[in-house]
């Protein structure tokens, strides 16, 4: 790795930036520098207030103390309009372009060329063209972005930043939700436009892309800086995990299941849904977390949505404890004790407006004869998240809490029905370290008092590191059953590929 | 994207601290509004003595209760992110039909008549929303046209009158003192606070409303929740028609017109979002009270009718606005 870019003047200095929120520290004198040429990954739990950091930057919020440089020059950003100005770009995690737009409308949005009043679109494209080429982008540009996959749709995100002409450019969570190859092609793209001279400050959670890719990484625990590092000294993943989470984390040990007797709990059989999957078929056994590894749209979600009832248009037998049962909706699937933790936590997993203990007893309310106890809902709920290690009032507004947090409150809900079999989709996607840990040993535990547990993810070290058994998904069928030692990256990766 | 979201930690002295202002926070709307129902008391007293008599304030009350009512049915439509245009139209068609019926059948049927005639317009509401993918808008809308014409149908577009004094003293008249339509309005208000805070139904409406694909996750059957919703909707306007109806001892079928749009001011300035998911029966009554209350001052100070629906137009979108900018200054 080049690391010339450190003899060269800082392009950004953050100087004992402060920030607090009522009742919280967000952030607490926080000072470094982001050098052009490099990409400066920003590490932290949730909580740890990257985000906070960023909207700082970014004239979203403004520092209760301490400024920020600029080539040198003092600034503080009043708006998100003042940051774009003056070179700063940032691609939030949520996507924000018009889904109804092309990918040229989409980039000079807002700042159309005119001409005679109207706008000139020639000029528009040939603008916006130079930024899609820029970073590589393959698709056709007069396509609605909606019909473009996610990665696409990042690509011209990252265009519209560039085209604004920034030098440093904010990337929170790039890859949270690519597949590993299109995460790959946006890798290159970024050690492209390092190679340009650009700045990126680079949020993820994934630590293995952060030792690929970053020059320097920094770290921020609840408001503080705990180091700014440059890569050569950095020496592994664990090296940063402690870093983030202050102490040193256990890794979870897999118990050997082919001593233990098998019984099967949940069989599925000849599962179609017209276009999507065909003829699946599955059996669960007491005790093991089973892993359905493919990629994204492979018909992962789907199989488990067709498990639960959601999804009406699937056809499959079921048996529970081999007595076949139908399930109609998600509220047979609940009766019968079977939970789905759904992928999108926003989306599909929270009433933002309740509290967490509504969220976590929405599937069956404490009480009689169609009334609620509140008291009783507080006190189940907290005592479902204590072994979740999130302790925080009940009553507490979700939308107030972190996302790891929520994440919790989700689970929660899940465990407090009490069921035999849990199908979690993607349970610690977009969450820090330290809760992601928690909740594999949660699945641990669940799997040891005899649960079954299958897990679809597309993080492949939770894969392997978790799993019992890997069932890869390859565009809607079942294509390999992995166990024990055959559970390597190589073998997920190359069925889940292949063909 | 979630700019106001605010990364906190997840100490319990400070989630304490915080659960005590989101409560306040909550409670903040409802009581802003009744401290304007008291100045706008005080501020007409000072102008007109006679407007702060026990009289007086019983009578714009006596204004506040079909309205009040209404706007509570509404709001738990509006909760669940549903709407309910037909309100008016539904008051219309009960007050002709409990009309009609206290002319043959004793009070109590005639006023259970009238209940009965409004849930089932609002069974009709429930049962073509959950069951096409039109939206409320639309259905209400539709249904909002046929419920006023059966109104009309039925009486031949003329008023019905000759209601029997028996029927307009269980209603119209007083008990302990108090007149019946304010006690009714008092007694569903505390009971619908109740319902949104102890109940399941009260839970699932502001789970639907905040996100369905979550409610129908978590089991919860969406669209006979929904359904309820507008049955509750129609009942209470099918109890304002027979008020009505008794109040003023005719029933007209063209009465319902100008409620709806009150009705909705009444939910909306009570801190019901549209959007669905959040929600206030006690907000929605001092809506309803406010109104009635700027009403009956502008009435005692001689504006003209005119001047009076300008005055409360600009009332609505000044609660709004008042209350984003309050929301702006506590971030």
């Amino acid at each position: 790795m080049n690391y010339s870019a450190i003899s060269q003047n800082a392009v950004l200095k953050i100087k004992n930036v402060s920030k607090a929120f009522p009742g919280v520290q967000a952030l607490s004198d926080v000072s470094f520098s982001v050098y052009p040429g490099e990409i400066h990954a920003l590490l932290g739990e949730n909580g740890a207030g990257k985000s906070t950091l960023l909207k700082t930057i970014f004239g979203v919020y403004r520092p209760d103390s301490g400024t920020f440089e600029i080539d040198g020059q003092e600034v503080i950003f009043k708006s998100p309009a003042e940051a774009i100005n003056s070179g700063v770009a940032m691609v939030h995690q949520e996507l924000s372009l018009i889904p109804q737009l092309n990918a040229i409308q989409n980039i000079v949005l807002g700042r159309e060329m005119m001409r005679l009043g109207t706008i000139n679109w020639s000029e528009a494209r040939r603008r916006a063209e130079i930024s899609l080429k820029r970073i590589g982008f393959k698709g056709n540009p007069n396509e609605s972005v909606s019909n473009l996959s996610v990665a696409q749709q990042q690509l011209i995100e990252i265009a519209r930043a560039l085209s604004f002409e920034a030098r440093i450019l904010i990337l929170d969570e790039p890859t949270s939700a690519l597949t590993s190859q299109e995460s790959n092609q946006l890798f290159e793209i970024v050690e492209k436009l390092r190679a340009n001279n650009y700045a990126i400050i680079y949020v993820s959670h994934r630590l293995k892309e952060v030792l690929q890719l970053a020059d320097r990484v920094t770290v921020l625990r609840d408001g503080k800086l705990i180091t700014s590092i440059v890569r050569s000294e950095i020496q592994g993943e664990h090296d940063l995990v402690r870093h983030m989470v202050g102490r040193n984390l256990e890794e979870i040990e897999r118990p050997d299941l082919n001593t233990t007797h098998k019984v099967e709990v949940l069989r599925v059989e000849n599962l179609t849904i017209p276009g999507v999957v065909e003829d699946i078929n599955i059996s669960l056994y007491a005790g093991e977390i089973v892993c359905l590894a493919g990629m994204v749209g492979s018909g992962r979600t789907e199989i488990a949505r067709a498990i639960n009832g959601t999804d009406p248009r699937s056809t499959c037998r079921i048996y529970l404890n081999k007595k076949e049962i139908e399930i109609k909706n998600p509220r047979s699937a609940i009766n019968y004790g079977i939970a789905l933790l759904p992928e999108d936590r926003k989306r599909q997993g929270l009433v933002l407006h309740m509290s967490a203990a509504s969220n976590a007893t929405l599937p069956d309310p404490p009480g009689k004869f169609g009334f609620i106890s509140r008291k009783i809902q507080e006190s189940i709920t907290t005592q479902a998240l204590l072994p979740l290690n999130a302790t925080f009032g009940a009553l507490k507004m979700v939308k107030e809490l972190s996302g790891g947090t929520q994440q919790k409150v989700v689970l929660a809900r899940w465990l407090l029905t009490n069921s035999q079999v849990f199908i979690f989709d993607e349970p610690t996607r977009g969450i820090d370290v330290g809760a992601k840990l928690e909740i594999h040993n949660l699945m641990r535990d669940l799997a040891r008092e005899g649960k079954v547990i299958l897990m679809i993810s597309s993080d492949l070290p939770e894969v392997l590191s978790v799993s019992d058994r890997v069932l890869v998904i390859r565009r809607g069928r079942l294509v390999k059953e992995l166990e024990g030692t055959e559970i390597t990256e190589e073998q997920v990766v190359l069925h889940a590929t292949q063909g | 994207m979630s700019i106001n979201r605010v990364e906190r930690n997840n100490q319990t002295a400070i989630s304490l601290r915080a659960l005590r202002g989101s409560a306040l926070k909550r409670g903040a709307r409802q009581g802003a509004l009744l401290i304007v129902v008291v100045i706008l008391i005080a501020y007409f007293g000072i102008l007109n003595s006679y407007f702060v008599t026990s009289q007086n304030i019983q009578n714009i009350l006596l204004q506040a209760t079909v309205v009040g009512i209404l706007g509570i049915g509404q709001t738990y439509v509006v909760i669940t992110g549903g709407i309910d245009l037909s309100i008016g139209s539904m008051v219309a068609t009960a007050a002709v039909c409990s009309g009609i019926f206290s002319t043959h059948t004793s009070p109590i049927i005639a006023i259970l008549g009238g209940i009965v005639v409004g849930a089932m317009a609002g069974l009709v509401n429930g049962l073509l929303i959950v069951s096409t993918k039109i939206t409320p808008f639309i259905i209400t809308l539709g249904t909002m046209g046929i419920y006023s014409g059966l109104a009309l149908i039925i009486t031949g577009g003329q008023a019905v009158y000759g209601i029997p004094s028996n029927f307009q003293h269980v209603l119209a008249g007083k008990a302990f003192g108090i007149p019946v339509p304010i006690l009714l309005f008092a007694i569903l208000t505390s009971l619908s606070v109740f319902v949104m805070k102890f109940t399941k139904f009260g839970e699932y409406l502001v789970a639907i409303g905040g996100n369905p694909e979550v409610a129908t996750l978590a089991g919860i059957s969406v669209r006979r929740v929904s359904a309820y919703a507008y049955i509750v909707s129609g009942s209470l306007a099918g109890l304002c028609g027979a008020i009505l109806a008794a109040r003023l001892g005719a029933a007209d079928p063209n009465a319902g017109s100008d409620l709806l749009l009150v009705a909705i001011a009444a939910t909306v300035m009570g801190g019901t979002k549209l959007a669905g998911g959040e929600g206030s029966m006690v907000g929605a009554a001092f809506g309803a009270i406010l109104i009635a209350t700027l009403t009956a001052g502008l009435t005692s100070l001689n504006v003209q009718a005119f001047y009076q629906k300008v005055a409360v137009g600009t009332a609505i979108i000044l609660t709004i606005l008042i209350d984003q900018f309050a929301k702006r200054r506590r971030r």
